[in-house]
């Protein structure tokens, strides 16, 4: 098989959700010899970029991107321990979870999956995130990007007392903050000072990229 | 005409002097830093007291505020009582599930029956007693989290929504476990006292499913339990949250008495595409906690006489809502009486 049709093959069973498909093509792209960072790029990625558009376009739902990433991810399981070394220098670094307060982190972790699959490094907190620990963890890793997600009203104060722990410390200009969530509007974005807002893990995604400059 | 004939009449269609204001409780929380003063009695104790509950829900309704009284204030009880962990919060953060019980759905039968004789379901039980049995006429609420959300609160969401797919077979297995759990702590409600019950499900929407799974995950349980709740002769509210374009068709086929939207959700759009139904909704819980009381009224005008039968939250509201802007949806419909 040739490597184009492999890696098209590849993408159509992410998209199709089809990890073990996903995972017997990825094995055979090693037998064949191609550079597995190639397979991601040219299959894995391309697939999973496909299931956001579906995803934008309301033809997908989040089971079904749970679903896909879960295949993206069985597949860069089989090829991972094949990578020579691994360049983490010009990705673009994000620590993202839910703030204090609130458990709802089904868009945090489309974000995520968007995010790793556009090649961002992601560290990911979890929920119910001690407001601290944003700042804490953005420091250490001196990560370019804080995401901040809530569903709640009750916790969205949250998000403000994250941006003022910044700037006491005086990072603020150290990192751009993105928040996101049911309740989270622009106006809010723009009363507490987050550098920006967005409705969707595609657009969130494709924003940081504009604001790097990259993509 | 009381509380009770108001709401009981809307709801059968008839005429009112005024659409009812209510809040049901559960996930759709009416408490308030300023209730709880009002009552003298804070969380999160009053989540595991029924008298407390009883008391701070009591105030709900005392204080003006709603035409109800509902209980309890959080929805995590069931999942509790199948053995998740929860983190009961404070006087502003709504309890939360900390620890779930399975890690797939295939192992749903090692999770717990609801023992309806202790821990905070029993609380709820006793509390919706109280209520019924000190006031006469103001309907009282209970509450029940919807089945998917309720499956969704004993596994990890994102594991639980990949096996729909995945693991389908096991997934309907936990959610017939699971409704069936509900079905008894509803009827238990019902024999409590409660006259309606509001089911809540914001992991089930069909903006989160799509019309496919919402319709085999949420319509299919939700409406085994509303047909047995109906049965036991309470009237029964859905709350689906999200966007609802895609899916009305699908939220039609739910059989409830009442069916609730968030904010997101035009009030011309819902009365356009669900004639027949009784609705209810929708008043911003951002401007409820955020805005003053001259937006409030205007939103609750709009929503009045733009479809909905029935004016509540769109949502919990946040606990920090001063009570005057809660207030105010009911004083706005009282002047248009």
């Amino acid at each position: 098989m040739e490597k184009e049709k492999l890696f098209q093959e590849i993408a159509e069973n992410v998209v199709e959700m089809e990890d073990e498909i996903v995972e017997e093509l990825c094995e055979k792209s090693l037998e064949m010899g191609i550079d597995p960072v190639e397979t991601i790029n040219g299959g894995l990625i391309p697939g999973m970029d496909k299931v956001g558009q579906l995803y934008e376009d309301g033809e997908y739902f989040l089971p079904e991107v749970l679903t896909a990433s879960f295949a993206l991810n069985t597949g860069i399981d089989v090829l991972k321990p094949h990578i020579k070394q691994e360049d983490d220098g010009g990705k673009i670094k994000v620590v993202i979870g839910v703030v204090e307060g609130d458990t709802h982190d089904i868009g945090k972790n489309l974000v995520k999956i968007m995010g790793e699959s556009g090649g961002f490094q992601v560290f990911d907190l979890g929920r119910d995130v001690p407001l601290e620990e944003f700042v804490t963890v953005a420091k250490e890793n001196n990560v370019d990007f804080i995401c901040l997600s809530t569903l709640m009203t009750t916790t969205m104060g949250g998000m403000k007392t994250v941006i003022d722990m910044l700037k006491e410390q005086g990072i603020r200009d150290n990192f751009k903050v993105i928040i996101g969530g049911g309740p989270i509007s622009q106006k809010f974005a723009d009363e507490i000072g987050a550098d920006a807002y967005e409705t969707d893990a595609s657009s969130a995604v494709r924003r940081m990229k504009a604001m790097k400059g990259v993509g | 005409m009381n509380e009770k004939e108001r709401l009981f009449k809307m709801i059968e269609g008839e005429k009112t002097d005024r659409p009812p204001c209510i809040c049901p409780g559960g996930m759709m929380n009416m408490i308030t830093t300023g209730l709880m003063e009002l009552a003298g009695t804070s969380l999160p104790e009053a989540h595991s007291d029924a008298i407390l509950m009883a008391r701070l829900a009591k105030s709900a309704y005392t204080s003006g505020c709603f035409d109800n009284v509902g209980a309890p204030f959080c929805m995590t009880v069931e999942a509790e009582a199948m053995g998740a962990k929860v983190r009961m919060g404070t006087d502003t953060i709504e309890p939360h599930v900390s620890g779930y019980v399975i890690d797939t759905t295939s192992d749903w039968n090692k999770l717990e029956k609801i023992d309806h004789t202790k821990g905070r379901s029993g609380v709820v039980l006793d509390a919706i007693k109280i209520l019924k049995s000190e006031l006469e006429n103001v309907p009282v609420v209970g509450n029940l989290t919807g089945p998917v959300s309720t499956a969704s609160s004993l596994i990890e969401p994102t594991v639980f929504y990949k096996e729909m797919r995945k693991k389908n077979a096991d997934t309907h297995n936990l959610m017939e476990f699971v409704t069936d759990q509900l079905i008894a702590f509803g009827l238990a409600q019902i024999e409590a006292g409660a006259d309606i019950i509001a089911i809540s499900d914001p992991s089930g929407t069909g903006e989160i499913l799509g019309p496919k799974y919402f319709e085999e995950f949420t319509v299919k349980y939700l409406n085994r339990l509303i047909a047995l709740l109906k049965k036991k002769g309470a009237k029964v509210i859905v709350h689906i949250c999200g966007q609802m374009r895609q899916v009305y068709k699908q939220a039609d086929m739910i059989e409830s008495d009442v069916l609730s939207f968030d904010s997101v959700v035009a009030a011309r759009e819902a009365r356009k595409e669900l004639p027949d139904r009784v609705l209810m909704g929708n008043i911003s819980t951002y401007a409820l906690e955020f805005g003053d009381t001259v937006k409030v009224k205007t939103l609750t005008r709009f929503a009045a006489e733009n479809g909905f039968d029935i004016i509540s939250p769109a949502c919990g509201l946040g606990m920090r809502s001063p009570l005057e802007n809660i207030k105010a949806m009911g004083e706005a419909l009282r002047e248009r009486a």
